[in-house]
């Protein structure tokens, strides 16, 4: 390999901290001289001979309460459910969208509460798959910044006092003719539509107004203008060769990233033969997830996006034999684009242009792009268009300006918040509503300058249906009763409209008895029908055939507009990050804590900037800027992200939150404010950015990137399609170690120096593969594992302290050209040469499970020990904490309890208080202090199916065992099987004369988990 | 003393031995038994009244004709006009007797059944009475010993008191002058002196006894064997699964579906007690407080609006750290009920903790029994395998399988 990785800027620099860090990797600091110390005695109150006194009597105290054990009860119910065994999971079909994230799930109740959201495989949209927000929403169920009744003028009320007072309210207006405006984000529910409809017909002077925070309101619109169709069309990513994406995060975050992640990774995988892969090349100033997953990956300031896609369009165009439109240089990055050209027409049809900005010239010429290549009709289609965004720009440009004017008589805001998202702005506009109502689920930043909160349930409370494409439903039914006393925006519209039906649920039934009877055979509109489609989840009619569409916008206007755009001085891009996204779920402490996975930074926002910028300016990390564009002001710590484009920052947003719970309010600064309205639409970048460093005291970045260090050696085996065909294991040849046999020395692979006795192997042999190629590190499994196993919260000072308690990390490398003779002499700063664009690989580590494991052999009261179905076991109630295994364990996977994280008032997060205890797993202990964890493989997961097969007499099928990773997985990147069954997928995996591989293979610890070599499609670059 | 009770142990088991050999004499009877407990004993007990009357005597009151037409389809009977018939339908509640689908010679059996159990029923008593004893005998021991050990220490001090006297007089005949009186404590240092190695082997013993105590008293420590707390409601296993022969799963449904057996929901109560208004031990009162529960007026059989759960007390704690599932053990191992539980049908009126729970008990049982392989297509090929590396079946123990292994049920 001639490349080498590392792990952060702290480590290619050799700063003094990354060296402090890494020598003391698991910190020994004992606060025993602050309880025992002289000074601490003169300080406190508790000298010495009083904690030997308190040591005497907690003795004496707990020798006693041992001896006697707490009486406890045990209620059942009166009458049970019959559905319901305690002990016994419950999983319902349901679907999660929040106005943002849209998933077809599953959900796992334990006597009657929501544990888990897994993917519904049945759903043709998502297909199973979910992601990190999606997983953690069951924890924003049990928050207890929601809010428990509804709240009038700032103090609590009832329903009845609410209703009374908003019906005589709103019939007051309507005799007035006054406005009432309904602002939403998107709304994918058919019923509520009605339902809006409806108390439109009944208040003739309602508008609905749809506005999303990240908003595609410039794709609709250039849609209308080149096609017609004010769609988003379906993007099918699987059937191109070529994908080519300008600023658009659509792994992760763009529209449909669930549907887009998975359509990808089959493009992506190499298994069974398969030789072809697609090449992905990324314009973009950010080093956005999806970038770091690119092939190819060019830097392009956001001012300069446009003059690139006009550019890239005339490079196409001139090849289509067309004419061109006018556009603006691009200086050296011509030769990339004409590359990039030619390689989209050489896949004509078999390609995708995709673009994130928020801009309608500039969607008009990446249509225009799309259909001069064909790809209408195969990889882009809008026959089958995708509803998840709806937003339009202008429509709340023109409420804003409504409301200003005083013109709004009623504003009725459902699931947005738009004094965070808009700033000052609409809260100034906000007080001249006279009937302003939020249904918002927590006294939120624009509830609570409503006069009315009449809060909603929680997605898992709540009826509904959604329509994520056109013609494709999913359900939603409550896994839970209201926690508290709150209603559905849906009923409370309709006890409003005085509808004849004010139960939503009924209301949704008919509604879909309605659909059915239009639709098809009357047969079929039954309560069991009703009922099979609840338990699916999912229905919908055939996907229409996908037609080919020319674009008949005016081009040249197009490129007109987009050649007036320009930059100034060092530009910035307002982006969203993997876990927090648009901030809705920002009071969720998993997503906080999820660390980014492409700057490994958890519970905080920053401003990226690149290594160039940093050193020209000065800028050290942690360094407190102040930022100033757009005529507002931030002040906000510096990052330093290789990969960021010289000249150009980064902010995300969903952070500075100050009105959503304990856990967000006032975790980071509010990046919204830099989102400014350009040409009638949000855009999300600015120019002329002035950011001067400020006195305050550095902040400290908890990020989990500088811990865990596998010290440079080489773990991630990388190659190149080209290479891959020519040698299946390119990348991953056999190595040898020189070894003394008597005196000779001889070059031997680890396996054959193994001096270890092999297992007794069970009824099974678990074991797991983990595709480097399908992987996008999204850390999805990270969030699914947390809720799974009960993995702790420990908050941002924890994590500083590399302590967080992840049982499943996910290594970002950054790659180096620098030459690795250097590194191997051991001066890790000679290799300093960062280039400005690296390649970024993802490698998730978890326990490796190995046969002949280090950690095992060093505990000394064998808690830690092997199974004969090949799982390293991890046995809380029998640890001391000597912590010797997790010093032994190369992998660095072994977490240590440093406090007991639960009913623990300094850890103030879930497990602190009743409500979010609910979340626990009950077949997973929650593990006290001073005691090793980590990854298990899920072993309650593999016991429950085992028993099951056993009770019902057969074998386990392949499969049918998921670890939390594996089910979670969007790109189904990991693979979990029995190596005991010859033809199980895990065996089809393992191939070591290809790709499989595993970590640190010189150690020869025989781990049960492998990898398989990462594999890029690039062409100009070869390895020696 | 261990010896006595042993023997009256011995003789006890013996007994039942004797009478359970008795009681399955009859091969009819026996029949009748099984029949009994699958068609009968959901609404009829023998002894007493239940859903239906008491059985016992049924064969002098009613002529065997009458009684097979009734068992066969009391609706018919109640409906042809039958007085007896109509009497039993209107005393019980207009509640009609489903027809059973039995044979001729079924029905017989178990009036044999009925008729054999009506005559034997002061033997059980007896059995009860005998089961008291070695209890009341080993607490009898204990107290004589006491008075024996009494009764020595009085007879000791008194003949040292005479020896005392006696050596005083020969001293004052012999001229002698007085010894100075010793104190007891000088009296018992002096003694000491002279037994130097009686004293040795008593102190020995005395620590090696304190110490034995201590350390098996430390191991009791958390260990709830016998824990029988009062329950809200005085529920009598014996009365349930004993005497009226409930299954055990009929109640605690969830022992073959997951991992805790679970207390039954009232309303399962109610599948019986809607009918059965009165038990044998407690009367009606201890079935008013299901009813109080659930809010139910048994008068008028309706349910009212304030229903409120009923809090048990649980008596099998197992510690959160270690994973246990009723149907591995029950359905997959077909692992009797009693086997941890104890003879709750014969003995508990009260549910106790019978097994000290503890992992050393978990692991001897894991030890020692057999998988139960066949027949389970899960262990198809294991079994193979497992037959060729150990040869017998019998060897083949939940260890051998790995069931001793730490995550299988911690975790």
């Amino acid at each position: 390999m001639s490349k080498t990785y590392w792990k952060g800027v702290e480590e290619l620099r050799n700063d003094a901290e990354f060296v402090r860090l890494k020598n003391n990797e698991f910190p020994e600091h004992l606060p025993l001289d602050e309880v025992l110390g002289e000074k601490a005695a003169d300080i406190t109150t508790t000298p010495r001979r009083d904690f030997l006194k308190f040591l005497g009597f907690s003795v004496a105290a707990a020798s006693l309460a041992a001896c006697e054990a707490p009486v406890r009860k045990t209620i059942p119910y009166l009458v049970k459910p019959e559905q319901v065994t305690p002990g016994v999971a419950d999983w319902y079909a349901s679907t999660y969208f929040d106005g943002y994230d849209y998933s077809s799930i599953l959900v796992k109740t334990r006597e009657g509460r929501p544990i888990k959201i897994e993917g519904n495989v049945l759903s043709g949209v998502t297909k199973g798959g979910v992601n990190a927000r999606v997983q953690a929403s069951v924890l924003s169920l049990y928050d207890s910044a929601r809010l428990k009744n509804p709240v009038a003028d700032g103090g609590p009320s009832t329903w009845a006092n609410v209703d009374g007072a908003i019906k005589s309210k709103l019939d007051e207006l309507a005799a007035k003719k006054g406005n009432i405006r309904i602002l939403s984000s998107t709304i994918i529910s058919p019923s509520t539509r009605s339902i809006i409809k409806e108390f439109a017909s009944k208040y003739p002077t309602t508008k609905h107004i749809t506005y999303d925070a990240v908003s595609c309101s410039a794709m609709l619109q250039a849609n209308k203008e080149s096609f017609g169709v004010e769609a988003i069309p379906s993007y099918n990513f699987d059937k191109a060769n070529v994908i080519v994406a300008f600023d658009c995060d659509f792994l992760v975050n763009w529209i449909s990233p669930i549907e887009h992640s998975r359509l990808y990774a089959e493009t992506r995988k190499l298994n069974n033969g398969k030789k072809e892969m697609s090449r992905h090349i990324q314009f973009e100033s950010a080093l956005s997830l999806t970038g770091s997953n690119a092939d190819k990956r060019i830097g392009i300031k956001p001012s300069m996006q446009g003059a690139a896609i006009a550019n890239l369009y005339n490079a196409v165009a001139k090849l289509a034999g067309v004419s061109t439109v006018n556009a603006a240089s691009v200086g050296e990055n011509q030769k990339d684009i004409e590359a990039t050209a030619k390689e989209l027409w050489e896949n004509k049809g078999k390609s995708v242009v995709v673009c994130g900005i928020n801009h309608v010239a500039i969607q008009n010429l990446v249509n225009g792009m799309n259909s001069l290549l064909g790809n209408y009709g195969t990889t882009v289609d809008l026959d089958n268009p995708c509803m998840l965004r709806q937003g339009n720009d202008a429509e709340l440009a023109s409420l804003m300006d409504e409301m200003n004017k005083g013109e709004v008589a009623a504003l009725f805001i459902y699931n947005s918040n738009p004094v965070y998202t808009l700033s000052n702005s609409f809260a100034e506009a906000l007080k001249k509503v006279s009937l302003s109502v939020s249904f918002s689920d927590r006294a939120d930043e624009t509830a609570s300058q409503c006069k009315f909160i009449c809060p909603d349930h929680h997605q898992l409370e709540s009826w509904g249906d959604a329509e994520p494409k056109k013609d494709q439903y999913s359900l939603t039914q409550p896994t839970i009763a209201p926690l508290f006393s709150t209603r559905q925006f849906q009923e409370s519209l309709l006890v409003w409209s005085g509808n004849a039906i004010t139960n939503y649920h009924d209301y949704l039934k008919s509604y879909w008895k309605e659909f059915f009877f239009k639709n098809a055979p009357l047969s079929i509109a039954t309560e069991d029908h009703w009922n099979k489609l609840l338990q699916s989840g999912v229905f919908g009619g055939a996907l229409m055939p996908a037609k080919n569409y020319q674009s008949s916008a005016n081009l040249n206007t197009s490129a007109d507009a987009v050649s007036k755009m320009s930059g100034s001085g060092i530009e910035m891009v307002v982006y969203e990050k993997t876990g927090i996204g648009n901030g809705l779920q920002a009071n969720n402490p998993w997503l906080q804590e999820l660390p980014d996975p492409v700057s490994k930074v958890t519970w905080d926002n920053y401003l990226a900037v690149s290594p160039k910028d940093a050193r020209e300016k000065g800028w050290l990390q942690g360094n407190v800027v102040q930022v100033k564009a757009n005529g507002n002001t931030v002040k906000v710590p510096v990052f330093i992200q290789p990969g960021q484009m010289p000249g150009t920052v980064s902010l995300a947003i969903g952070y500075g939150r100050t009105k959503t719970g304990k856990v967000a309010d006032n975790v980071g600064v509010n990046a919204y404010v830099f989102a400014s309205m350009i040409g009638g639409n949000l855009s999300y970048s600015a120019s002329g950015v002035e950011i001067s460093k400020t006195t305050d005291e550095d902040h400290v970045l908890a990020t989990t990137q500088s811990h865990h260090t596998m010290m440079g050696r080489a773990i991630v085996k990388e190659t190149t399609l080209e290479e891959y065909i020519r040698k299946p294991n390119a990348g991953n040849e056999e190595e040898l170690f020189a070894v003394r046999v008597g005196k000779e020395e001889v070059k031997k692979t680890a396996k054959e120096v193994n001096l270890w006795d092999d297992h007794a192997e069970g009824n099974h042999h678990w074991g797991m593969s983990i595709d480097l190629n399908s992987c996008i590190g999204c850390g999805s499994c990270v969030v699914a594992c947390t809720a799974e196993n009960n993995v702790a919260v420990v908050g941002k000072a924890e994590v500083i302290r590399s302590r967080e308690m992840h049982w499943m990390r996910i290594d970002r490398y950054f790659s180096s050209d620098a030459d690795p003779k250097e590194g191997e002499k051991g001066d890790i700063k000679k290799m300093e040469n960062p280039s400005d664009m690296p390649k970024v690989v993802f490698q998730p580590v978890m326990c490796q499970h190995c046969a002949h494991a280090p950690c095992e052999t060093v505990c000394p009261v064998i808690a830690t020990s092997h199974s004969s179905e090949g799982m390293n076991q991890m046995i809380y109630n029998r640890c001391v904490g000597t912590r010797y295994c997790a010093n032994n364990c190369p992998y660095k996977v072994r977490r240590f309890n440093w406090f007991k994280y639960s009913d623990n008032a300094k850890f103030d997060f879930n497990m602190n208080d009743d409500l979010g205890k609910m979340v626990l797993n009950p077949d997973v202990v929650v593990r006290s202090r001073g005691v090793m964890e980590k990854c298990s493989l899920c072993v309650q997961r593999i016991q429950e199916v085992k028993l099951n097969a056993k009770r019902d007499g057969r074998t386990v099928k392949d499969g049918e065992v998921k670890t939390a990773c594996s089910q979670s997985c969007p790109t189904q990147a990991i693979t979990f099987g029995d190596y005991k069954v010859k033809d199980s997928e895990l065996n089809k995996m393992w191939k070591p004369e290809e790709r499989s591989y595993h970590l640190l293979e010189e150690l020869d610890v025989q781990p049960n988990v492998f990898y398989q070599t990462k594999v890029r499609n690039v062409e100009e670059e070869k390895h020696s | 003393m261990h010896n006595e009770s042993y023997q009256r142990c011995k003789l006890f088991l013996f007994l039942i031995l004797i009478l359970s050999l008795g009681s399955i004499s009859g091969a009819s009877a026996q029949d009748g038994e099984a029949l009994f407990k699958t068609n009968c004993a959901a609404c009829h007990a023998v002894k007493d009244r239940v859903v239906g009357p008491a059985l016992q005597g049924i064969e002098n009151r009613r002529s065997e004709e009458w009684l097979l037409k009734w068992v066969k389809n009391s609706q018919d009977v109640v409906k042809s006009g039958d007085e007896y018939a109509v009497k039993l339908f209107n005393d019980f509640n207009k509640v009609m007797m489903p027809s059973q689908n039995l044979k001729d010679d079924e029905i017989k059996a178990i009036l044999a059944y009925v008729k054999k159990e009506a005559e034997k029923v002061e033997q059980p008593a007896a059995g009860a009475a005998t089961s008291q004893e070695p209890e009341e005998t080993g607490k009898n021991t204990f107290l004589y010993l006491l008075i024996g050990a009494v009764l020595l220490l009085l007879v000791t001090s008194v003949l040292r008191r005479i020896q005392h006297m006696l050596a005083r007089t020969v001293r004052q005949k012999e001229g002698l002058p007085e010894q100075a009186p010793r104190s007891r404590w000088q009296s018992f240092v002096h003694w000491a002196r002279h037994n130097k190695k009686l004293v040795a082997v008593i102190l020995i013993l005395m620590t090696l006894y304190g110490s034995g105590k201590a350390w098996y008293g430390m191991q009791s420590i958390g260990i709830s064997q016998g824990y029988t707390p009062d329950q809200p409601i005085k529920f009598s296993h014996q009365v349930h699964s004993g005497t009226n022969a409930i299954a055990c799963v009929y109640c605690h449904s969830g022992a073959e579906k997951g991992k805790t057996a679970g207390v039954p929901s009232a309303n399962v109560c109610m599948n019986c007690h809607k009918f059965i208004k009165k038990g044998p031990l407690t009367g009606t009162v201890e079935i008013a407080k299901i009813y109080k529960a659930l809010d139910y007026d048994p008068d008028k059989g309706t349910y009212g609006p304030n229903p409120k759960p009923i809090q048990w007390v649980r008596v099998h704690n197992l510690p959160d750290l270690s994973y246990f599932n009723h149907s591995q053990h029950f359905v997959v191992g077909k692992i009797a009920c009693q086997t941890c539980h104890g003879p709750v049908q014969d003995s508990m009126t009260v549910a106790s903790q019978y097994s000290p729970l503890t992992m050393g008990w978990c692991i001897n049982c894991h030890r020692t029994t057999q998988v139960k392989m066949t027949g389970n297509a899960y262990y198809n090929e294991y079994h193979k395998e497992m037959s060729a590396k150990y040869g017998s079946d019998s060897l083949i123990t939940v260890e051998k399988i790995g069931g001793t292994e730490c995550a299988r049920c911690h975790y």
